[in-house]
Formats: C-alpha cells, structure tokens, sequence
C-alpha cells in the first residue's frame, strides 16, 4: 500500500517505464486506493457546478418553457470524470439524476417520479460517468508514462553523454552515483573499492555516511560478504541504509549505500524489492552501454599516465644523480686551494662543470618537452609581477649571460599578470639561452616590457646573427634549427618550442621579429592583462 | 678560526654526493657527520651535536620530508633540503614543515655554502637574541622598531613594517608567501597573493635603491620572498663562483 507520501508515489512512477510488473500493479494501487479524504475538494467543485447548472436549468425552464434537461446534466459528469476522476463523477451523475427529479420531473419538488425515464437516465449517467473516467484516466496515465519515459530517456541520454565525456574511472563512478540517485530519489553513495570505503573518512558529496554503513560497504565490496540482495544497516542516529553491489555479477561497478531514512522495517523491505527492480534494469543500462568496458579503459589509460610519469620521474632521477655529483664535485675542485695554481688543470675543472651544466639543461629541455607532448602543463596561476619575473629569469641565466650587457627596461607601476610565473620565467631563460647563442660576446641584449591595448609585452632583444623571414616563420617549431647556423651552434631545437608552449599554456603569444640576417633579433612574449579581474584590496589592508 | 668549527650533517644515500659534500665542507672549515639513511641520520641528529643538517629528499629508508618533520619535532637546528625535481609547491611543503632553505641538484658548492651561512648566521642570531638585521645599506631594529636606510629612519605603514619584520625574522631564508600573507593580514588572506605583489612593491620603493632591480627583498618565483643579508656572499646564484652580471637600468 502506498499511501499520502507524495516522495514515494513519485518513486513508484519512476520506476513504471522500466517494465516490471510488481511496479504497474504499484502504479494502479495509486489511482484506486487515492483516500477520498484527498478527492474532497473536487466532489465539493462536482456538486457547486451541479447546483449551478441546476440555478441555470431552473431559470431557463421558467423563462423560456424548456422541456426538461435533464440530458444537461451529462456536462458536469463528463467534467468531474475526466478531471478528477470515477468517484466524483458518480457523485455528479447521483446528483444530477437526483436534481432532475426533484425539479424537472412531475411532480416537481418532489423526488418521486412517474417516468421510467429518470431510471434511464440515471443508468445513463452513471455509465457515462464509468467509462468516461476510465477513458481519461487511461490516457492520463498514458500521458504520465510518455511524459516519464521522456525523462527517463533524458536522463539516460544526460548519463550516456556524461559517461563518453568521463575520462577516468572516478567520472565513470560518479555518473553512475548521479544517475542512480535520480532514479530512486534518495541519497546514494557510490564507493568504487573497499579501499575507497575505508580510507574515505565517510564525508562524500556534503552528507555524512555512518561509521557502521561504511564497515558493510568495506565487507560487500571486498567480496567477503555477499550482499546480492543488499543489507540493511541501520546506522547510529537511526537511519536505515540499504548497502549492496551495484550490479550482482561483478564488483566492478561499485557498492552503493541508499539512505532510506526513517523507516518501519516493513517498509524498508519494501523499499529494497524496488531497489533491486531499479538495480536490476540500471545494471543492464550500465552493461548495455559498456560502462564495464570504459572502467577498465580508464584504468588502463591512467596506468599508462602513472607509467609515463614514473618513467619521466625516473629518468629525471637516474640521469641527475649522477650528475650532481659529477657538477658538486667540480665545483669543489675547482675551489680547491690545491688546484688554483695549475691553470692548465683548472681550466678543464671549469670544462667539466660547463659540459655538465649544459647536459643538465639538455636533459631539462627533453623532460619539459615529453611533458608538453603528454599535454600536461597546467598552469599554476597566481597574481604575479611582471618585474619579478623577468629579474629571476635574469637571475637563473647569470652565468650564461655574463659576458652579455643585459639592459632592462621595465616602466614602474606595471599592472600584475595572472599566471604561472615559472612558467613564464622558463620560456624567458629559453629566450635568454637563445639570445645569446646567436650574439657575440659582449653585445647588448635588451629586455623592455611594454603595456599596449590590455596586453603586455615582453620584448628580448639581441644584436646578434638576425633572422631571414623564413626563419622568423620557423623559429618556434619543434626541432627548427636555423640552417645558417647548423655547422657552428650545437642545440636540439627544443628550446623556443619549449617557450611557446609555457607561453600558450598562459594564455599568451609568441613573436619574433628581425630586420633581417646579421641585424639582430627581438622574440617578444605577449601575455594577457585583466585588471578587472584582480581582486581589490579589502579597506583596511594596510593598517 | 676562534669559534668552533661548524658541525655539518650530511645525509644523502649516494655515498658519490657525501663525498664531494665532506670535501667541499671540509676545505670550508666545517666538521662532517655523513649519514646515508633516514634512520641513521635521525639516529645521528638525536645522538651527536650537530649545527646543521643538510638532507636530501630521496632517502632509500623514508621520505626526506619525513626525516625534516622528525628532526623538527624535537631540534631547532638550521635543515637545508636537497632534490632533484622538485615544483614550487613540493617547496613550499618542505618548508612548511620545518626546512630552512632547499636546493636544488644540481648544484654548485658555493651556492650551498652560501646558503649554509645564511642558516647558521640565523641560528646565531635567534640564540644570541640580536635584535637587529642588517640587510645591505638597510638595518632593521627589531627591539625599538625601527627601519633605517642609510642611517636615516623610514616611515613605513604599520602592515609594511610587519611585513618586513616577519623577512628580518628570518633573514637570508626564503619565506613563503602563505607564512607572509598570514603573519601580516592573517589566515584569511593566505591566498591573495596579490596583497603581497602590492605591499612588496610599495615595500621596495622605500628600502631599495632600485626598485626594479631588487637586491634586499628579493623574491623567490612561486615560494615566497627573501630578506638578502649583507654578507652573504654570491647571493647564493649559479654554481659558478666568480660570475656576475649586473644589470643596468
């Protein structure tokens, strides 16, 4: 029986397009066992359109002579039957017959009656009133079930688009939770593994998931308890929690835990029949869509990124290692009282810690330029000052630009950038590196920064080796080596992709520009300024 | 040398690294203690008196974070953090949880030396109660609040003098911008970065001699900012000892 509770009504219309018998029935309890208590307001609507019909009749009758209208009476049967349904048409085809008599039929006021006609009627009436409200409630029932299979479908679509766009396997799980708590209209809690269960300190999703619900949930899903029909827990406050496998043959998809609230155990157990009808046809819906198949693709695929990160890591590790000792030592040697008087000696000291310092940053380029291939720069922005930037970018290149004038042009008051500024710092060195591997010792290079039309430029500019227009069209590809420059200058040609790539990450661009071959070269970095964006200072900041 | 030589903890499991450590140190006048896991090295800090540790991040026994937190829980002595890759973030983490200062491998012998001073004239510091810092022309009176430039006193704004009284704290050592945005405006701030970007800027104007250039309160890229003392040689740069390029502007 499913009385007044709107909540669970709903609940069972939910369910009656996914065809299952023991749900129909639900719905057809529903309509017939409605309490009349809650058909008081429409038999109350019946009879004031009856007696106002009989007021219009009585008048009519008078005035004009009309015969008798009884047949009238048929309006509001055929209304309350469609609107409200069985009860208060029988109650409007009763009146009406009784209306009739009382005031059309001779004699008149009086509910006695000659005509065999008025049993006719009545026998009419009431039929109309039968079959017109089952007809409406047919279709009104047709209606609710299209109206709830197009939601159904909605949501089932809303889920399959979820799950093709669901790149890891938590996606994939928090679609199915979603879609699950939208069929059953109850708090669901979709734990993926038992680790998940136990190491989740029972917070998920804003609500809170009781310490004994989550010892069930650990036990179902690491298969020692077999829970096909679910458990029921009832957790500390009282709640009853219903805990089972998503699907019955395979703990791949997960284990829920239902809040089923406050409830009579007769009722819980009702309940849990219709999770299982709702289980039952959702697992098929899960299987039918190959969320089994996407689970283990995702895995698959972040186990390939764990594999990559870890060979990057490790590469990074066993390559560097040896190299700091190789650069630590050096640099202890070559400040070693011992050695500072053999030149000769010295002087290879220096070699090997310039050699191994430029490995160093070989091995640099190639990890930074596997991260970009992977597509994994995320940027870590930060309201950041241009000035700072571009001083620690200097700062990182000391060595390198040592022999070079570095002139900086940085205008006071320059507007905050929101971006990565290591990032930034990078591409700058990458630039820097650039600038003076095709410059003469002891040239210029200049750095200015400009604020234009919201966007800020970073522009380094050298004296050097110049650029021909198809080099400036080239310089920022992958690999591009200037062919000028190829017997004299060693270089991957790493190094500007690099740049333009932590620069794209940041919204921003790249340029180059040359007067031409042996005139000198400016790269210009363009970032974006959103002053609308920074944040203002609250009142009171400085005090 | 009139003082005792300084007490080195080196801990680091390629014995190639304690190596050139020890020799490097060694010619610099310190004293090494070597260790070459995380227990050894938490055995020998507990046991021996040391001055400073340095320890590196990737111990085969246990985690160099770990081996900073336990060394912290019971010692104040200056930690500086060796690794290989790290990202600002894993920075600020190591210093969060109690390390003076990182560096990263590779890296030179004079620039961990440089770095290794600037700790121990810290630790000096905070033991002798000095209560003034001395930054380049910049001296900071910690006692009487007072900020002079040149021998001339500047009027800093209450949060501007707060601001440099936490980098004089721990002059030399990179303090991270969460520990600066809570110490000065509290933890409500700690991610309006741009508050820092503003004050420092205001900051410098008064206490640097260029601004756009700035030698006192330098800033360390997505970690914090570094209050640099005079004296300290090389501002720990490349590992190259003798290089320098100034800028012009």
């Amino acid at each position: 029986m499913y009385p007044s509770a709107p909540r669970q009504t709903r609940v069972a219309g939910r369910i009656l397009p996914l065809t299952d018998s023991t749900t129909s029935l639900a719905m057809n309890n529903v309509t017939v066992l409605n309490p009349v208590r809650k058909q008081l307001p429409a038999i109350f609507f019946t009879l004031t359109l009856v007696a106002a019909l009989t007021a219009i009749l009585f008048f009519l009758v008078w005035e004009i002579g009309l015969a008798h209208g009884s047949i009238v009476y048929l309006i509001p049967v055929v209304i309350a039957a469609t609107r409200w349904g069985i009860v208060p048409a029988l109650v409007a085809a009763v009146c009406g017959v009784f209306a009739s008599a009382y005031f059309f039929y001779p004699p008149a006021y009086s509910f006695r009656v000659k005509d065999p006609q008025e049993v006719i009627d009545l026998i009419l009436f009431i039929f109309v009133a039968v079959a017109v409200s089952q007809l409406a409630n047919r279709l009104k029932r047709q209606l609710e079930m299209a109206r709830q299979r197009e939601i159904d479908l909605r949501d089932l679509y809303a889920f399959s688009r979820r799950l093709a766009v669901a790149f890891d396997v938590s996606d994939i799980h928090a679609a199915i939770e979603d879609h699950l708590a939208s069929i059953m209209q109850r708090n669901v809690v979709l734990f993926a593994s038992a680790r998940e269960a136990s190491d989740s300190s029972g917070r998920r999703a804003g609500m809170t998931v009781p310490e004994r619900v989550l010892t069930e949930v650990v036990e179902v899903a690491s298969g020692r308890h077999d829970a096909v029909g679910g458990a029921i827990v009832t957790a500390e406050s009282g709640e009853i929690w219903l805990v089972r496998a998503v699907s019955p043959k395979s703990l791949e998809f997960g284990v829920i835990a239902i809040n089923l609230g406050h409830e009579s155990k007769e009722r819980s157990d009702e309940l849990r029949i219709r999770v299982d009808a709702v289980l039952a046809d959702a697992t098929a819906t899960l299987e039918r869509l190959g969320v089994a198949h996407a689970i283990s693709e995702a895995r698959m695929r972040s186990q390939t990124d764990q594999l990559r990160e870890a060979l990057i890591g490790s590469v990074s590790h066993e390559l560097r290692t040896p190299l700091a000792s190789i650069l630590g030592a050096a640099t202890v040697l070559s400040a070693a009282p011992a050695l500072r008087q053999e030149k000769k000696l010295t002087a290879l000291v220096h070699d090997v810690r310039d050699e191994a310092e430029r490995l160093n940053n070989d091995i640099q380029n190639l990890l930074d330029a596997t991260r970009i291939s992977s597509d994994g720069i995320k940027p870590h922005v930060e309201w950041a000052d241009p000035g700072d930037i571009i001083n620690s970018a200097v700062e990182r290149c000391r060595h390198g630009l040592a022999d070079r004038r570095i002139v900086i042009d940085v205008p006071p008051d320059l507007p905050l950038i929101h971006v990565d500024p290591i990032l930034i710092q990078q591409a700058l060195v990458q630039i820097f590196d650039n600038a003076v591997k095709y410059s003469e010792s002891g040239s210029q290079i200049k750095v200015a920064v400009r604020t234009q039309d919201g966007r800020l430029n970073i522009n380094v500019t050298d004296n050097g080796a110049g650029l021909t227009t198809t080099e400036a069209a080239k310089i920022w590809d992958r690999f591009a080596r200037g062919e000028r420059h190829a017997a004299t200058t060693s270089g991957s040609g790493l190094g500007l992709w690099i740049a333009s790539a932590f620069i794209g990450a940041n919204d921003g661009k790249v340029s180059a520009t040359s007067e031409g071959p042996g005139l000198g070269t400016t790269l210009s970095i363009e970032l974006p300024v959103s002053q609308d964006a920074l944040p203002q200072l609250e009142s009171g900041a400085d005090e | 040398m009139s003082e005792p030589a300084p007490i080195v903890l080196v801990v680091d499991d390629e014995i190639q690294i304690r190596r050139f450590l020890r020799t490097g140190f060694e010619l610099n006048g310190f004293v090494v203690h070597e260790a070459g896991t995380g227990a050894e090295a938490i055995r020998t800090a507990t046991l021996r008196p040391i001055d400073l540790a340095i320890v590196d991040l990737g111990l085969p026994d246990m985690d160099g974070a770990d081996v900073v937190e336990r060394i912290r829980s019971w010692s104040s002595v200056p930690i500086i953090v060796l690794s290989v890759r790290s990202t600002e973030a894993q920075k600020v983490h190591l210093l969060e949880l109690g390390a003076d200062d990182y560096v990263v491998k590779p890296f030179g012998m004079a620039e961990l030396l440089a770095r290794v001073r600037v700790a121990l004239r810290r630790q000096m510091r905070a033991v002798s109660g000095e209560p003034t810092v001395k930054a380049g022309p910049l001296t900071i009176d910690l006692a009487a609040r007072a900020v002079l430039l040149n021998d001339k006193r500047l009027t800093l704004t209450p949060k501007e003098y707060r601001l440099l009284q936490v980098l004089a704290q721990h002059a030399g050592n990179v303090v991270t911008h969460q520990h600066l945005l809570k110490e000065v405006w509290g933890s409500i701030h700690v991610h309006d970065t741009h508050y820092l970007r503003i004050f420092v800027r205001k900051l410098r104007q008064k206490i640097e001699p260029h601004p756009d250039t700035p030698k006192i309160l330098v800033t360390e890229l997505g970690v914090g900012y570094r209050l640099v003392q005079s004296g300290a040689e090389g501002e720990a740069g490349a590992w190259s000892e003798s290089t320098q390029a100034k800028s012009e502007s």
